[in-house]
């Protein structure tokens, strides 16, 4: 692997928090092999708790998991009316930092998905799918080492 | 006991005026003779009727039939007709006032031969029958519970012992390619294998714990509940308090499951509902009982609304767990306050 410049993910985010005023953003990538592989959000900007840093993030659930399994992006435009009350505590983050609002988009690495990048809001404001798509043509199309698009494999 | 006639006539009086059974007197051409308030209290008007008037066949308007071997009612061979056969203790339905089809322990007997006279007598058995029932759905839920923690332990092991092994050796397999002479590109796409197995492996651990964790039958409940905890903060970012006072390394199998269960739903109710980051679990073992609380200072719940947030069966499901094994519960809930569930199991 060829040495690269490191990225500055915080400042990377912090742009976007800036220029979208939105509440929180946070990203999850997967944790080197010493970790298992395992997915934790490792940069998150406007969080109001720390619970976020217990968790290990599971494929297939929550946000970060969902968006990591199906490498689709996933978005609420009203997380209150979107989800049933029974299945909020199977969503700790918008549970833990009280969210209404989000949009998250998978960051592939070698055709694959190695990290979710989350924005959300905690007010009325919602991110409509006009907001997503600028949110997301504002990203580019990569984010650090990071790209944004799946990229079809020659076999 | 030898009794002076006269009482024993006035107790016998008494008997048929105050007895809860129903009495009834019937002569040779089955036609009545007498019957107390507890056998007019329970005929319709209709039939109490037509058998003051003297219908030898009043009986059957109320009559819904016997229990014979073959069948739960029948008319086959009736217990008014046949003399035959001994009706000393029998079941019969009657179509009561107001209560609709109830059954009855009747006997049908000749008390004066030379006249004919027979009694018919009538015990209510709705309450026997319903603590029969309760009893049985009592004995029905443990062997469903049981039944339900064997076959997840089962599966669990399974997935445990056959399928996560067999994903271990390939495991093994693949990190044996590293050190063969293999291309750099195909050592790539070998590693985001690796990867996809260790979460699969991981995912039916998951899997296999979530069903029923094999520490609860390996090591006992204390090693369970802290793996079980461990779980939860990695999974939900909840910390839970745990502390226990155990006298014994093992209890009984089903009393184990028991304070597993209740604590594992009780703690998975703070989560879902308590708002809260800290629950704190105790367990433990005094005078003779085994003592489970799980408490939460989070936003806690009207007990007498009960459970708005939830179907409320949670709550139900725990009390009958802890029935099972003869223990009761205690739920304590204040909105603001917090909430805690204390259980108690006796040991024997």
């Amino acid at each position: 692997m060829q040495p690269q410049q490191k990225f500055n993910f915080e400042q990377a985010l912090k742009k976007v928090k800036d220029h979208f005023e939105f509440d929180l953003v946070a990203l999850a990538l997967v944790q080197p092999a010493k970790f298992r592989f395992v997915l934790k959000w490792e940069y998150i900007l406007g969080n109001k708790s720390s619970r976020y840093r217990r968790i290990i993030l599971q494929t297939g659930k929550g946000i970060a998991g969902n968006v990591f399994k199906t490498g689709k992006p996933m978005r609420m435009s009203d997380v209150e009316s979107e989800l049933s009350k029974k299945d909020f505590h199977n969503y700790p983050i918008i549970v833990s930092e009280a969210l209404t609002s989000f949009g998250a988009i998978p960051l592939f690495k070698e055709g694959r998905v190695k990290g979710v990048l989350l924005v959300a809001f905690r007010d009325e404001r919602i991110v409509t799918a006009e907001l997503f798509e600028e949110f997301k043509q504002a990203i580019g199309s990569s984010f650090g080492p990071y790209i944004k698009e799946e990229m079809v494999e020659e076999i | 006991m030898i009794f002076e006639d006269f009482q024993l006539t006035n107790l016998l009086m008494k008997m048929y005026d105050n007895s809860a059974e129903a009495i009834f007197f019937f002569d040779q051409s089955k036609k009545v003779i007498a019957m107390n308030r507890s056998a007019e209290d329970i005929l319709d008007t209709q039939v109490l009727k037509k058998m003051i008037q003297g219908d030898p066949k009043a009986i059957c308007f109320a009559c819904k039939g016997y229990t014979s071997e073959s069948e739960l009612k029948t008319c086959t061979a009736c217990y008014f007709e046949n003399y035959e056969k001994d009706f000393s203790s029998f079941q019969v339905y009657l179509e009561t006032k107001g209560k609709g089809v109830i059954p009855y322990t009747a006997s049908y007997q000749t008390i004066d031969p030379e006249n004919g006279v027979r009694m018919f007598m009538l015990r209510d058995l709705t309450r026997q029958f319903e603590t029969q029932k309760a009893l049985q759905q009592n004995m029905m839920t443990k062997r469903v519970i049981q039944a339900q923690e064997n076959e997840r332990k089962r599966i669990s092991r399974e997935l445990h012992d056959s399928v996560a092994q067999e994903i271990l050796s390939a495991l093994v397999d693949l990190r044996v390619l590293k050190y063969m002479n293999v291309e750099e590109e195909v050592l790539k796409k070998v590693q985001h294998t690796e990867i996809s197995l260790m979460r699969l492996l991981d995912d039916i651990r998951h899997l296999a714990v979530e069903l029923r964790p094999a520490t609860l039958d390996d090591l006992g409940l204390e090693a369970a509940f802290r793996t079980h905890f461990k779980w939860i903060e990695k999974n939900y970012g909840v910390v839970v308090n745990f502390q226990a006072g155990l006298k014994a390394k093992r209890y009984e199998d089903e009393v184990e499951t028991v304070v597993y269960r209740v604590c594992q739903e009780a703690v998975f109710n703070a989560l879902k509902y308590a708002e809260t980051d800290e629950i704190s679990v105790h367990v433990i073992e005094e005078e003779g009982k085994l003592k489970l609380t799980v408490e939460d200072s989070g936003v806690g719940f009207d007990e007498l609304e009960g459970h708005s947030k939830g179907t409320g069966l949670g709550l139900y499901g725990m009390r009958e767990r802890a029935e099972l094994v003869g223990g009761t519960l205690i739920i304590q809930s204040e909105i603001g306050v917090g909430t805690s569930i204390r259980m108690q199991v006796p040991l024997d």
